[in-house]
């Protein structure tokens, strides 16, 4: 039976120092291999390959969100994950509009980078689920709300909306549900279909702006 | 409702043993053989012999270090889905006194002369030491009697109703169950009368 291929890492990192300090911790890490070490993103395209789950680890100075645009544009099906200073709204909501699908603080564990970095290789918004929310919230004011589907959602479809809206990533969902993060792919690919959503952060949206916030 | 997405009739589970128990005791292998191990599985679930308290409570003091040290952080920072299979109270380590006593504590002497001299995670899984372990731990039940015997058999049937009851609610996925090695060979052959589990061995996963 097949299980998820490694995810991709492109490390974006200005300085030659930090650079090799990331390789060398992230090459270790289980289920990521580090396919490139760039200074430059003239550089990115030479490691993108759209049939992998690929992640770019952005560790530079500002400004980001200039950055997060090209970068989406020269790898529109890669995750862009930033470090930044703190997870704060002011930094992450324009970084998040620019392209970025997630951030992650200088003050976060290795195990948590880890984490990020597979999630945001596979479009999931990498950020601490209390901010997430907030975001979420934020960037859904002023969008259209869609006719209500709930309806057609199943019990299960419902729950796992819920959490896709609190923030929280696909093994977060799963282990909460206690499903496996194939099953809670499944159920994600089922409920875009019926919200005629393109993506979770879509969903996600459709889910804050229908009120399907987390119980608080 | 409709039925689970991709769910198939055949769901693999794989029983790994460790000597747990034995966690005072100096591991000669490096637990990194543990965590490659288990990282190359890869399997969806990671069924732990833990309480379900435990796990909410994220309680793992008291925990050996295989799961403390190995297998929780591996599973925390890749898809394997932990999942508490231990009751709320799981029995005692048994205990007895007089001669009995005695002979249980060379028991354990053995058990951890097995600990100490595997040379990797997985030589306690197969071959001699699996079976001798199995023998010695069946010997300090006896030793320890009906009751204790009666109350580690319930014990076991839990932790085997516990993966059949994850198995059905999300079929078709890979299982891999770690607990202590005393329960290897009663778990896989309760696993193996469920027609919808195929119990393979760990590298088989």
């Amino acid at each position: 039976m097949s299980t998820h291929a490694p995810t991709r890492l492109i490390i974006l990192a200005s300085a030659p120092l930090y650079q090799a300090a990331w390789q060398a911790l992230l090459s270790e890490q289980p289920d990521i291999v580090v396919a490139g070490v760039i200074s430059d993103i003239s550089n990115a395209s030479d490691f993108l390959q759209s049939d992998r789950p690929t992640t770019l680890f952005i560790d530079h100075s500002p400004p980001l969100s200039s950055l997060a645009q090209q970068l989406k544009t020269i790898a529109p099906n890669s995750g862009l994950l930033f470090l930044v200073d703190s997870y704060d709204l002011d930094q992450i909501l324009p970084l998040l509009q620019a392209g970025a699908t997630g951030c992650i603080s200088r003050d976060e564990p290795v195990a948590e980078l880890a984490r990020a970095i597979i999630a945001v290789g596979r479009g999931e918004i990498a950020l601490p689920p209390s901010i997430a929310a907030r975001a979420l919230a934020s960037l859904a004011r002023g969008k259209s709300a869609t006719g209500d589907l709930i309806e057609l959602l199943s019990e299960r479809e419902v729950e796992v909306l819920q959490l896709l809206a609190q923030g929280m990533t696909n093994k977060d969902i799963a282990q909460t549900l206690i499903l496996s993060v194939r099953t809670v792919e499944a159920h994600l690919r089922n409920i875009f279909g019926k919200l005629g959503v393109r993506s979770r952060t879509e969903a996600a949206l459709w889910a804050t702006k229908h009120g399907y916030r987390p119980q608080e | 409702m409709q039925a689970e997405p991709e769910s198939t009739s055949s769901t693999r589970v794989a029983v790994l043993g460790t000597l747990a128990e034995f966690h005072r005791e100096p591991i000669p292998y490096d637990l990194e053989a543990l965590i490659q191990l288990v990282a190359n599985l890869k399997p969806d679930f990671v069924c732990l012999e833990m309480t379900p308290e435990q796990w909410q409570q994220q309680d793992f003091g008291n925990l050996p270090p295989e799961y403390r040290e190995a297998l929780l952080p591996l599973a925390y920072q890749t898809d394997m889905v932990v999942v508490p299979i231990a009751e709320a109270r799981p029995p005692a380590e048994p205990t007895a006194s007089g001669w009995r006593g005695w002979l249980m504590g060379l028991c354990r002497k053995g058990l951890a002369s097995i600990q100490r001299t595997a040379p990797n995670a997985a030589a306690v899984n197969q071959g001699w030491r699996h079976d001798l372990a199995n023998v010695l731990y069946h010997l300090i039940a006896w030793l320890a009697g009906g009751q204790v015997k009666k109350e580690w058999q319930m014990h076991r049937h839990h932790l085997a109703h516990q993966v059949l009851e994850l198995a059905r609610r999300d079929p078709g996925r890979r299982i891999l169950v770690v607990v202590n090695v005393r329960h290897c060979h009663h778990i896989r052959p309760d696993l193996r009368k469920y027609p919808d589990l195929e119990v393979v061995q760990f590298s088989a996963l």
